[in-house]
């Protein structure tokens, strides 16, 4: 023991309870960082360990009331590149470019970009995505996933709507309906190691898309296909700009078929089906529901709502009789009648029949502007229909206190005011019914993927906006029309059938352009369906009686049988 | 000297510290599972074989107890002699890093490399100055009480430390060495009132340098800030160096998690994420690259990821036994040299056990220092094993009818 002290032995001690005094601290400070500040750090180390994927959820389907499908998906894919697992950045350029049709520039940056994932391009068809599998690139990623199919491709086309790259609804019933149809991605959450690679011992875990509910239309698809071979024909027969047809049952505003030709293909909804720049104006242009989104001066359609105005006001019966002397001058104006010699003495029934502007200029004299201003009120022309439709538009019509006689005069015909087809559909399905102003629609109801209903849909209807009596005598005189009038051109022997034609020219005035057509219900008696067709500038032969009547007979030869209104046993 | 020594013992009990012995061959076995879970999956992707660092660190470590046995099994009276060769060869092999054979890893000209060997001087120098200090503050005697022996002594680290600190650019090897020479000579005089006044200065001066960097770092921020640039943007740049830049980034790890915060960050992660019982031994996320070699100096965050805090305690609890058969060693040795050598290895690692545990859990600024035992390293196995031998050989020496 040389040299060796008992104070040695003391600071030996000292050193040891310093060393421990310190690693109780740093224990302290470990506890702390591990049971107080764990959730924060396990948190942090999580986001930073884990990937997420989503899995896009299938859309729902849209389905016709024959069961045919509309609006359905198709397996696409969709093209990553995970940065840091790429061995080869030159190769997975040029596959990328030559595969896809991506510049090099782009492909370039995306490849060289210090990222987790950088998406390259989506909706990829299955096959080149299975070519690019084949490739066998380390850090390209081929995700497979739903993309949009219309089996019919321009049937419809402007009623369905397509949908845009991340499968969201842009027009049609794909946007109307879209928080049904959308469903709801799923996830997939990897754990990956710092590289990005996943760690297939951590699992995955998943949160299941659910996919979206299938939407059932009242739409039929036989009716739509025929409704748009009469259209294309008659649009080509006439060379007219574009032909709309509407058939509605009037009795609940189901919608059986909406034709705008020309349509567009929704499988290609971005290319024009003429020549020229792609412009998102043009293309606007392109995908424009006319039935709901133009309006139009209505013309003589629109007699039908004078007729009735004046009849539920007792200012005219159908006795009444007028004469017309090929004109009517109200205040300075005088106005003509399209029979220019006049259809001299006539009572309130042929006077629709042929459907003579003086009568009904005087007829809306009779009712004033207030009655008839509360009248186009009471019959829901000032509001919106409120089809199930995206983008209707609102009529256009002169503010109360700036009608005088001259514009009422002109309303009283179909003038000098423009309205929506389906407006002029609703409200004179809304005469004929009895009087109830129903709401046009297509959506019947949405259903999950396992066919359990999850949503009956429910449309307002205003009873009683004329009484039935008139409404009896509005379906009585229209019949008329057609039996004996301007609408005989849409009589089909042994049917009873109602309607009245129109003809107007477009503004401005003098540019010859016009516009004809027919609205047509059957069984007059009672009306189960209704048509209207729009002929928008036709050349030669313009008048709605000679050329749209025409193709709601045609309609109706064909489609009445198929709708089982004729019992065959009799 | 040695011989009647040896006389001695054939008639007393026969002492081995068997205890010391299981903790370090336990700590070993340990170090080299958790070596293996930490690195396999890196070694498997850069080197194609799980096991590369593993099988390393065993070849390091067969040699390392290879060493221990030799040095347990001879008098340590025998080392006395080369205390000054010793010395020297520390100081000559720290210069030779400047030669050719200096080997250059990650920036750091730390190793000097003979083919397939290759060795850190530092690690050396840790065990050349703990037997020269033995020596020279025995050979001093009463001396050591002095001013001028207690400069001499602890005067003897500071060319090492400061060739250390300077030629391999290694400043927490030279604040180890330094620790350890301090301590030793602590342990060596009487006087408390000089190390307290030693100790005061040391702290003034780091809280004066971390003051001084801070300000200047908050000065520069704002004057970029001025100039419409972000600290994010332009990492940091302080004047203070590298060094700075780690006080800097230690305040606030997440404020600079992409550049000098980042490793201490990701095992703050690493650490937290662990809980009560941790992941489960081989179920890091951490060591899967995102915690870069986790297997060298933050080895200890991987240890709480897996096993928690529990694991965690436990290894500590097991160093804090280490230190206490240390400490008994030391207070029974036959004479004041024994006692000395083994308050040198207590000292050497203690220090690294605290500062590597400070720096993992982001007490004190980053700065690499290895867990000894479970770290990977070969030449700081090597050479801890050898001063476990030098400590055994010690404890063989103490008579039992001694121990209190």
């Amino acid at each position: 023991m040389r040299g060796y002290k008992t104070y040695n032995r003391k600071k030996i001690v000292v050193v040891f309870i310093c060393c421990t005094l310190a690693m109780t601290g740093l224990g302290g400070r470990l506890a702390y960082l591990m049971i107080y500040q764990g959730e924060y750090y396990t948190k942090l180390a999580e986001e930073l360990h884990e990937r997420e994927r989503s899995i896009k959820a299938a859309r729902g389907k849209i389905i016709d009331s024959t069961g045919a499908v509309l609006a359905t998906n198709r397996t696409v894919c969709t093209i990553s590149v995970i940065h840091s697992q790429i061995e080869k950045p030159e190769e997975v350029i040029s596959m990328l470019v030559k595969e896809l049709g991506v510049s090099e520039e782009t492909a370039r940056k995306k490849v060289e970009k210090v990222s987790s994932i950088e998406k390259i391009k989506s909706n990829v068809s299955k096959e080149t995505g299975d070519i690019i599998r084949e490739y066998n690139l380390a850090g390209v990623k081929v995700d497979e996933d739903y993309k949009r199919y219309y089996p019919y491709d321009d049937l419809a086309s402007k009623v369905l709507g397509f949908t845009g790259s991340d499968n969201q609804g842009i027009i049609g019933l794909e946007v109307k309906y879209e928080d049904y149809l959308k469903g709801e991605d799923g996830i997939i959450y990897t754990v990956t190691d710092a590289r990005g690679v996943e760690i297939d011992k951590e699992g995955e875990n998943r949160k299941e898309p659910i996919a979206g509910n299938d939407l059932y239309i009242s739409m039929d698809l036989n009716i739509q296909f025929y409704a748009t071979q009469l259209c294309e024909q008659v649009m080509e027969a006439k060379e007219a700009d574009a032909v709309s047809m509407l058939v509605m049952n009037p009795k609940n505003g189901e919608i059986l078929a909406m034709v705008n030709v020309p349509e567009f293909h929704l499988n290609d909804p971005f290319t024009l089906l003429t020549e020229g720049e792609a412009t998102q104006d043009a293309l606007n242009r392109m995908w424009r529901n006319g039935v709901i989104n133009d309006t139009y001066e209505p013309g003589s359609t629109f007699k039908i709502i004078t007729a009735t105005a004046a009849l539920e006001a007792g200012v005219v019966t159908t006795e009444d009789t007028f004469s017309c002397p090929g004109f009517i001058i109200v205040e300075d104006r005088k106005i003509r009648c399209h029979k220019t010699n006049g259809h001299g003495g006539e009572n309130f029934i042929q006077a629709t029949m042929n459907s003579c502007n003086p009568v009904f200029v005087d007829v809306g004299l009779r009712l004033g502007v207030d009655r008839y201003y509360s009248y186009f009120e009471q019959f829901g022309l000032l509001e919106k229909t409120g089809v199930d439709l995206p983008g209707e538009a609102g009529t256009i019509m002169h503010k109360k206190e700036n009608m005088g006689l001259v514009e009422l005069a002109t309303v009283s015909f179909g003038q000098s005011f423009q309205i929506t087809p389906i407006q002029l559909a609703t409200t004179v399905s809304s005469i004929v019914n009895g009087g109830n102003r129903i709401t046009p629609h297509f959506g019947v109801e949405a259903r999950d993927v396992y066919g359990n209903i999850v949503e009956t849909f429910k449309y307002p209807v205003k009873k009683g906006i004329v009484s039935k009596e008139t409404s009896e005598t509005m379906r009585m005189i229209l019949e008329q029309v057609v039996a004996n009038g301007g609408g005989q051109k849409a009589a089909i022997e042994g049917f009873s059938i109602g309607g009245k034609t129109a003809t107007s020219q477009t503004l401005p005035r003098g540019s010859g352009k016009y516009i004809s057509s027919f609205i047509g219900f059957y069984p007059a008696e009672d009306p189960d369906v209704l048509a209207l067709v729009v002929i928008n500038n036709p050349k030669g032969i313009y008048y709605g009686g000679q050329i749209a009547a025409p193709v709601v007979k045609t309609l109706f030869e064909n489609i009445l049988p198929y709708l089982q209104k004729i019992d065959y046993t009799k | 000297m040695a011989g009647r020594r040896n006389r001695n013992r054939k008639k007393e009990e026969y002492f081995f510290d068997y205890t010391l012995l299981f903790i370090v061959l336990f700590l070993l076995g340990f170090g080299l599972v958790m070596l293996y879970s930490t690195s396999s999956y890196e070694a498997a992707l850069d080197y194609g074989d799980s096991a590369y660092y593993l099988k390393k660190q065993l070849l390091s470590t067969a040699l390392g107890i290879g060493c221990m046995i030799f040095v347990a099994s001879r008098d340590y009276h025998v080392w006395e002699k080369f205390a000054v060769l010793g010395y020297i060869v520390a100081v000559v092999m720290i210069l030779m890093v400047l030669s050719p054979l200096g080997h250059e890893v990650k920036g750091a000209r730390r190793w000097l490399r003979v083919g397939p060997l290759s060795l850190q001087p530092a690690e050396i120098a840790k065990l050349a100055m703990i037997l020269f200090l033995a020596v020279l503050v025995c050979k001093m005697g009463k001396g050591i009480r002095t001013w001028k022996g207690f400069g001499l002594a602890v005067g003897s680290a500071i060319p090492i430390c400061l060739l250390i600190w300077q030629v391999t650019n290694n400043l927490s090897s030279a604040i180890i060495i330094g620790g350890i020479a301090v301590l030793m000579v602590f342990v060596a005089a009487p006087d408390y009132k000089r190390f307290i006044g030693l100790a005061a200065i040391v702290c003034a001066v780091a809280a004066l340098a971390v003051f001084l960097i801070v300000n200047n770092a908050k000065a520069q921020s704002e004057a970029a800030a001025a100039d419409g640039i972000t600290q994010a943007e332009e990492g940091i740049q302080s004047d203070a160096g590298f060094r700075g830049d780690r006080i800097i980034a230690w305040l606030d790890p997440e404020k600079y998690a992409s550049d000098e915060g980042f490793q201490t960050l990701q095992a703050l992660y690493a650490i937290g994420s662990g809980n009560i019982f941790g992941k489960g031994l081989g179920r890091s996320m951490q060591k899967l690259g995102f915690l870069p070699e986790a297997q060298n100096d933050m080895i200890f965050s991987i240890i709480c990821e897996e096993l928690g805090l529990f694991g965690a305690l436990s290894i500590m609890l097991l160093f804090i036994i280490l230190i206490w058969r240390f400490m008994v060693i030391a207070n029974n040795a036959s004479d004041l040299f024994g006692a000395l050598l083994v308050v040198g290895v207590l000292g050497h690692i203690a220090i690294q056990v605290i500062l590597n545990i400070a720096v993992v859990t982001n007490t004190i600024p980053n700065t690499g220092i290895s867990l000894p035992f479970i770290s990977y390293g070969g030449t700081s196995i090597l050479f801890l094993l050898s001063e476990i031998g030098l400590v055994l050989s010690v404890s063989k020496g103490i008579r039992l009818n001694d121990v209190g």
